[in-house]
């Protein structure tokens, strides 16, 4: 055997663990999925399944309640994205200051990523929960009156964007307070040294060295709030009026709930591959503004 | 190890499958052997009522059946044990007994997943017309329920008095309140305590809504389809079922009810009322003992006056895989007997599915469970055995939230026609 041939065996090798795994859990149900998309499976009769072509297609995009889900993703997208982002980057700009009781900060700020999702959506309730909840009885010492917050469709979105926000900020915390301890400390002297007030130094220096690191927080965690799903299933399982159902949501409740797995497959192959052309669309913006700033 | 004790280690195992294997063929073959799943843990109290049960078959019977139960806890969000029976589904491997929630007869049947029960069955008449209709689909006993539910009204007898509300006027099942009746009293208690008076659980957008609220709408003489299941126009948006979203909205715009209660507050005293189902009479027995509560009966259209209060239960089915029709039968038919039920229902603190069980229980068990037993008997109306219920029920939850938003829907009757669309848009 040639050496590049044993490099390419060798190579195989290291890469066969992730093909197979991802084979099985991934690439695997996704065809499957893709194919079930053409049919009328329904999980309690799947020997009966037949061929319906783009019937399902057809389907979702007249269905009120898919398009509404895509609505309140959109949404809660479009908010989470900045509140959570920018939060992150505040706590890490706070810890990354020497100061006392610094590791505690850092440990407080992480704590609700370690918490089941679960566990904080239920713990929110308490807090939100209109007649007897915290948040309540705070804004009562202000003088606001009682608000509905999850039993309101207006208002049960932005709750869960302020929960699912608060909840993952620390994760994003920690990956932007190594992105800032990369930063050479030469340049901050540099800046000091030339007169830089601390706003220009944070604009000119601490951003623009942060840049590869915030594409990074960005993109996932756009492509995790897409698949917003345990917070709606769990405070209001996607109500009040479905203000607050997800398309993941929806695509779990038809499938397994109402058990037409066939339906719920086009839901997901139309899905999927919106998040991935939106993602695309997101690299090459971030790209092109990479470009723009060398 | 040499190669002859490596060789005879073989043969004698090889040995010992076949002699089993032959063992476990020839069972099969008598068709005996009967496994059976259950959506509840081995150690819960029905899980323990069960294992009786069981020993008891397994003893009892003359044909020499035995069964086997599989014990597959059903969590909180309804996964676990459906999700077990949704892939034996696809992998074909299901056992020949299974437990099943009532409104997953039709689906179930439709599919040929389970097959009538109606020959294996004795003593139907003794059986609760409820329990039938939920397991009866296209005029076919597909599934028997082994015990019953039932919702009343909790109210707080102290609360009662001290806002003036004489014992005469307060209703009984031979003389129900109407919904007008109702919500004089409801008027009453919210004057004297200035907080709702009754937590009618209307915020739980869950299965309860339909299971809680189509009582009105069958009082009132409406329905949520028509008899075949086949149509919702006409019948959900009815005059009838009008009148009783009217009621739900009435109550809420008044302030009567809420869709914001306080936690447990009719437990602790703050609320005076509570429509709730049987299983909170343990709650009430054991964490509030100082609360000297009552129970009421369901409040009735004023039009018909009749009183209708949900049911609803777990059934046994016998799975249309099975090759053992008549051991499956024989097991379904026992558990669902008499004795059985009882010893069940004792256990559970469940309301019984026989009218013989009732009167075995009637002297054994708290006053309000055996009120709920009593309505049950009177008024106890099944849910519609529909095959798509999984959206009908969701759609009727939708319309009861719907309801209490009444400055966005103050037209009762344009709503209903446009959720009876969508049900019936389900119901092919």
């Amino acid at each position: 055997m040639s050496r590049l041939g044993k490099r390419q065996n060798q190579a195989w090798f290291f890469l066969a663990p992730a093909i197979i795994v991802l084979g099985l859990f991934l690439f695997i149900p996704s065809i499957i999925s893709f194919c079930y998309s053409f049919t009328d499976f329904n999980m309690l009769a799947p020997k009966l399944a037949a061929f319906v072509g783009i019937a399902n297609y057809l389907k979702l995009f007249k269905d009120p309640i898919f398009m509404k889900s895509l609505k309140n993703i959109v949404q809660f997208v479009a908010f989470v994205l900045p509140i959570q982002v920018g939060t992150a980057l505040g706590l890490a700009l706070i810890v990354n200051k020497k100061r006392p009781f610094n590791m505690f900060y850092k440990v407080a700020f992480f704590a609700p990523v370690v918490v089941s999702l679960a566990v904080t959506s239920i713990l929110w309730m308490y807090i939100l929960n209109p007649s007897q909840g915290i948040l309540n009885s705070l804004l009562a010492k202000v003088g606001i009156s009682a608000q509905p917050f999850l039993n309101s469709s207006k208002q049960a979105m932005f709750a869960i964007i302020f929960l699912s926000a608060w909840q993952a900020c620390g994760n994003q915390m920690i990956i932007f307070l190594a992105g800032l301890q990369n930063i050479p400390k030469s340049l901050y002297e540099a800046a000091d040294l030339d007169g830089a007030g601390k706003w220009a130094t944070f604009r000119n220096i601490t951003l623009p060295l942060l840049k590869p690191t915030t594409v990074l927080i960005l993109t996932t965690t756009f492509i995790d709030a897409f698949k917003m799903m345990t917070q709606a299933m769990i405070m209001t399982q996607g109500g009040p009026l479905n203000s607050t159902m997800t398309p993941l949501y929806y695509i779990y409740r038809t499938g397994f709930t109402d058990r037409q797995l066939g339906y719920a497959s086009a839901m997901s192959v139309v899905y999927g591959f919106g998040i991935i052309l939106f993602t695309i669309v997101q690299r090459k913006v971030t790209r092109a503004d990479e470009g723009s700033g060398q | 190890m040499n190669k002859r004790k490596v060789l005879g280690v073989l043969g004698i195992t090889v040995l010992t499958s076949l002699v089993l294997a032959g063992c476990s063929s020839k069972s099969k073959a008598d068709g005996k052997d009967v496994t059976m799943w259950v959506q509840y843990s081995k150690t819960d109290p029905e899980g323990k009522a069960m294992a009786k049960n069981i020993t008891a078959f397994n003893k009892e019977n003359k044909k020499g059946y035995h069964a086997t139960v599989q014990y597959i806890p059903r969590n909180s969000s309804g996964g676990g044990y459906e999700d077990k029976v949704n892939a034996a589904l696809n992998a074909g491997n299901l056992p020949d007994v299974l437990t099943l929630d009532g409104p997953n007869t039709a689906a179930y049947a439709k599919n040929k997943i389970i097959q009538p029960l109606d020959k294996y069955i004795t003593n139907k008449s003794d059986i609760l017309p409820s329990i039938i209709s939920q397991g009866t689909y296209k005029g076919k006993l597909y599934s028997i329920g082994y015990s019953e539910s039932g919702v009343g009204i909790y109210y707080n007898k102290r609360m009662f008095k001290d806002a003036g509300i004489q014992e005469s006027s307060i209703p009984t099942l031979k003389n129900p309140w109407d919904w007008n009746q109702f919500m004089a009293i409801c008027a009453k208690l919210k004057a004297k305590y200035n907080a709702p008076a009754i937590d009618m659980q209307i915020q739980d957008h869950s299965e309860m809504s339909l299971y809680a609220f189509a009582p009105f709408v069958w009082s009132a003489g409406g329905n949520i389809t028509n008899k075949n299941g086949t149509k919702s126009i006409g019948y959900f948006n009815s005059k009838e079922s009008q009148t009783a979203f009217q009621f739900i909205q009435d109550m809420v715009k008044k302030d009567y009810t809420t869709t914001t209660p306080v936690n447990k507050a009719f437990q602790t005293g703050k609320y005076p009322m509570m429509l709730s189902g049987s299983w909170t009479i343990t709650e009430l027995n054991t964490s509030y003992k100082h609360l000297d509560y009552g129970m009421l009966p369901y409040p009735v259209s004023p039009m018909t006056h009749k009183l209708v209060s949900p049911t609803g239960s777990w059934q046994y089915a016998m799975t249309t895989s099975t090759t053992k029709k008549k051991a499956a039968g024989a097991l379904v038919n026992f558990l669902s007997s008499t004795k059985q039920e009882y010893r069940t229902s004792m256990t559970m603190s469940t309301l019984p599915a026989r009218k013989s069980v009732s009167k075995l229980m009637e002297d054994k068990v708290d006053p309000s469970l055996r009120f709920l037993m009593e309505q049950n008997i009177l008024s106890g109306h099944a849910r519609p055995v529909l095959v798509n219920y999984p959206q009908v029920t969701r759609t009727f939850a939708d319309t009861v939230t719907k309801t209490t938003y009444y400055k966005q829907n103050p037209n009762i009757a344009k709503l209903l026609k446009k959720q009876a669309t969508t049900i019936q848009s389900y119901l092919k």
